[in-house]
Formats: C-alpha cells, structure tokens, sequence
C-alpha cells in the first residue's frame, strides 16, 4: 500500500514513447468513435423519429416499419450489451467478410456502438424541439427529411450538445476496452508496460493520471464551444462524467 | 364559380374523440371565407386536414377535383400551394427571417438561391419586415413574427392560404398591424380561409362565413346574414359573446 513517487517518474520516463503511442491511439479512436458515432446517430436517430402516417404508400410504409424495427433492435442490442463483448463477436464474425484488421475493426466498432447512445441523444433533442416548428416546414412542403436537416437536426444538435460532447469523454475512457482486440491504445500499452516491469500499482496510476487529463482536456474544450455556440455567454451545464 | 376545395363529409377523430362529424364545404376561387365558433369545435383540425397536417379518418377533400388523399397525389407539391398561417407563428428558430423566407423555395419548387432571394425580399416588403431581414426570429415581437411567417408562406406562390388564428397569441397592441397585411393579401385577391374570433374584421373581409359547432357545419352565408340574423339558436348564442 505504498506508491513510489520516484519509481513512478522512472517507469514513465523509461516507457514515454510507449505512453505517448496509447494516448494518439486513445485519443484517435475516441474522436473516431464520437464523430462516426454521431453521423450514423443522426442517421438512425432521424430514421427513429419516423412517423407512419396514415396516407403512406404500401411501400414507403414498409420501409417506415423496417426502418423503425431495425433501429429500435439496434439500440437494444449494442446498448444492452459491452462493448467487449461486441468487440470480440464482431471482429471474429465479419473478418471473413471484411479482412479486417483489429484497427479498423476497432474503428468501426467503437463508432456503431457510439451511434447506439447517439441515436438516443438525437431522438430527444429533435424531440425537445416544439411540433410547430415541424409542421411549419411540412406546411411549405418540405419532405420529412428536409424538415430534418435544415431546421429540426440544427436545432436538436445544438440542445443536445453537452450529452453529444459526453460521449467523447465516455469514450476516452471506454476505448480501452478495445484493447481485447489488442489495439494499442493507452490501456493495452500500459498493460504491456506493467507485464514487463510488474510495478502495477504505479504504471496503472499513470495511466489513471493520463486518462485524467485527457478527459478534463476534452472537458474543457467541449465547454469552450458550448460557449461559443451560444454566443459568448456563460453556460450552466459542465460536463458529466459518466 | 371555380371550385378550389370541395370537402365530402369529412370525419376525423382523435382516438374516441370526434373532432369533425362529417364536412360538406365548397370554398370558392377569390373567395375569402371565415371560419367562426368556440374553442374545441374543430376549427383547426378542419384546417389541418385540409393541409394534410391531421389526416381525415374518412371522407374526400378534392382540390381542383383531384382528391388529396389519393397515394399518387404530391403531398409537398401540394402542401406548398395551399399556404398555413399559425397562431403560433412556427418560424425556424436557427435561421434568419430571409431564410425562413428562402428555404422552402429553393428545396421545394426549385428556385435558386439568387431568384429565392429577391422573391423573399418582395415578399417581405409587403408585409413590412424588410428591415428584419436578418433578424433572428427570437428577437422578435409577436406582430413581427406573424408578419415573417405571412411572407414565409406568400413566398412559396400560394394558390390559396389557411389562417388559423393569426392574431389570437399576439398582444392586443399587435393586433392591427397582422390584420392589415391579411387585409392587404385580400385586396390583392388571394383566396384564403380564416380561424378568428375578431368579428369585426371578419365582417369586413369575409365574403363568406361558417359557425362551426361540435365538429359540425351550424351555419353559413354572408357575414350580414350568420354575423347579424343569425337563424340558429347556437350561432346566437356564440354570437351573444361578441359585440358585432
Ligand atoms: N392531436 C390531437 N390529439 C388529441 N386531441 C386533439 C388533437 N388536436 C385537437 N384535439 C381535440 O380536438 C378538439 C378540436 O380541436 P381544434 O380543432 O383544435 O378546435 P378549435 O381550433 O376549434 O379550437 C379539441 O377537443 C381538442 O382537444
Ligand atoms: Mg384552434
């Protein structure tokens, strides 16, 4: 139960390039994961926000229902279970098709796991947006998705901004798990850093540190361009770590 | 006189609400037709439907003899020639007025942008909010408001416009100058159909108008006659409410 200060500064000094390589890695797949994550979102949060209406054609209606049943099961199954586990099954499940490597199939795991939570965020942000404003551009003939993209979507994104921007700071830290498909990002470097010199304790306390100041720089500068985007003026909502 | 909608007892409801109980209505090309009559008797919902904002549960609403309902039918084509005017204004909040203006030209009936532009700028001319051009719609007041929605919605060419209210969210101080540019849209001729309770400018405008009551059709015909001799105990007695 004691941390050796010195041991600490020595075993980061010895592996520095090895830490620095976790950290690009780290910091590459969750800002990969956070955009993939919100542009497929956007895509499945809009196909979620769908109504059936009662004139729809046989066909238009078919995709409606496909569409919703697709994205409801979707969200149920990638939020209902690890991303660990959705690591291992899909890299191994689809290599055959794809030829992946355990990058890209990290990238790309991470980035439809993320678009699971981020279809979410989407939904109740066009929800927060008032029916008026929606059926205003529907009065002028606008389609659906038009409605969408240029006034609901903008307006959506911007409300649910600080949850959007959680997801980056979630997946700072959840990029780790990756380290299963021995993608070496921060987590699977510091692994292999404490394999060689057995002073867990301190190696992961690095790690620890490191994570923290990542998150907190993401953290920060998620608020600068919240505060930005409203215009200069101070906001109550900080970032959540969840 | 030409037709523009003929409405075939048109029935809608709201689970076991029924909101209209069968609509027989013709509304007539320069024809400026009000719709009067309590709150909850299926005013909006009549105008919605003919939007297809809500759709009917049964019955026909043509246009120009095509029925509206039918799968071939253009809904947005459609939609953007059959102008709606909210109480609540609805304009986009994360764009300009100009925008609000210029958007569904350009996505629905093609226009480009330069064209969009100078359209969007007449329009708001005529209704007097050039100078707002590049205002946000939330710095705003609610005549302002109203009035860049009528151009919003006189941008898009209208064949005829729907006015649900337009004046009921607005302090009464803002009142006249939304009526004065509905009055100046019905110099000009466009065929509309108006939600109001202002009875005094529905009488001066109207050429036509409608006590609705209970989802139903009470009473119909010149403003003189439904707004002065009324025939019908319930138009009496709605009208007994307003000093006409
Ligand atoms: N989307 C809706 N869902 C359920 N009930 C509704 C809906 N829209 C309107 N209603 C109900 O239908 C009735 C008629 O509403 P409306 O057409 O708005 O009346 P009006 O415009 O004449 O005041 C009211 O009782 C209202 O509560
Ligand atoms: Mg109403």
């Amino acid at each position: 139960m004691k941390i050796d200060f010195s041991i600490l500064i020595n075993i980061f000094n010895r592996n520095i390039s090895l830490f620095i390589h976790g950290i690009k890695i780290t910091c590459l797949f969750a800002i990969v994961g956070t955009v993939g994550g919100l542009i497929l979102g956007l895509l499945l949060g809009g196909i979620r926000a769908l109504k059936v209406e009662k004139n729809d054609r046989g066909i238009s209606k078919f995709f409606k229902v496909i569409g919703l049943a697709f994205t409801r099961f979707y969200i149920w199954v990638f939020r209902g279970t690890p991303m660990m586990v959705q690591a291992i099954f899909l890299y191994y499940f689809l290599k055959p098709v794809f030829h992946w490597n355990s990058f890209t199939a990290g990238l790309i795991i991470i980035s439809i796991n993320t678009a699971a939570y981020m279809a979410e965020i989407v939904r109740s942000g066009i929800q927060s947006i008032d029916n008026g404003q929606f059926e205003a551009c529907r009065s002028i003939g606008l389609t659906f998705f038009q409605s969408l993209r240029y006034v609901i979507l903008p307006q959506a994104i911007k409300n649910s901004f600080p949850s959007i921007g959680n997801q980056l700071i979630v997946n700072i830290k959840d990029s780790s798990m990756l380290n299963v498909l021995s993608v070496t990002e921060l987590f699977f470097q510091t692994s292999s850093i404490a394999g060689s010199n057995y002073r867990y304790i301190e190696t992961y306390l690095i790690a620890a540190i490191i994570y923290l100041l990542l998150t907190s720089l993401a953290s920060a500068i998620l608020n600068a361009i919240e505060r930005k985007m409203n215009g200069g003026k101070k906001v109550k909502t900080s970032m959540e770590f969840s | 006189m030409e037709e523009i909608f003929k409405i075939e007892n048109l029935t809608k409801n709201f689970k076991s609400l029924e909101v209209l109980k069968g609509i027989d209505l013709s509304i007539y090309k320069n024809e400026v037709l009000t719709i009067i009559g309590s709150s909850g008797c299926g005013k909006s919902t009549l105008l919605r439907c003919l939007n297809l904002l809500e759709y009917p549960d049964s019955g026909k609403i043509y246009y120009h003899g095509l029925d509206i309902m039918d799968p071939n039918m253009n809904v947005n084509k459609y939609r953007s020639k059959v102008g709606m005017v909210f109480q609540n204004f609805n304009l986009f909040n994360n764009m300009s007025i100009l925008d609000n203006c210029v958007i569904g030209q350009i996505n629905v009936l093609k226009r480009n942008k330069e064209e969009a532009t100078k359209i969007a700028i007449e329009r708001l001319k005529d209704v007097g909010m050039l100078d707002f051009k590049d205002a946000r719609s939330t710095t705003l007041s609610g005549g302002q408001k109203q009035r860049a929605a009528i151009a919003r919605t006189l941008c898009m060419d209208p064949e005829v416009i729907l006015l649900d209210e337009p004046t009921s969210a607005l302090d009464p101080e803002m009142v006249g100058e939304v009526l004065d540019v509905i009055l100046k849209l019905v110099k000009k001729g466009i065929p509309m159909v108006i939600v109001t309770h202002e009875m005094l400018f529905a009488k001066e405008v109207s050429n036509r108008i409608i006590f609705m009551d209970e989802g139903r059709i009470v009473e119909q015909g010149s403003p003189l006659d439904v707004l002065e001799n009324p025939k019908q105990e319930r138009t009496k007695q709605f009208l007994s409410r307003y000093l006409v």
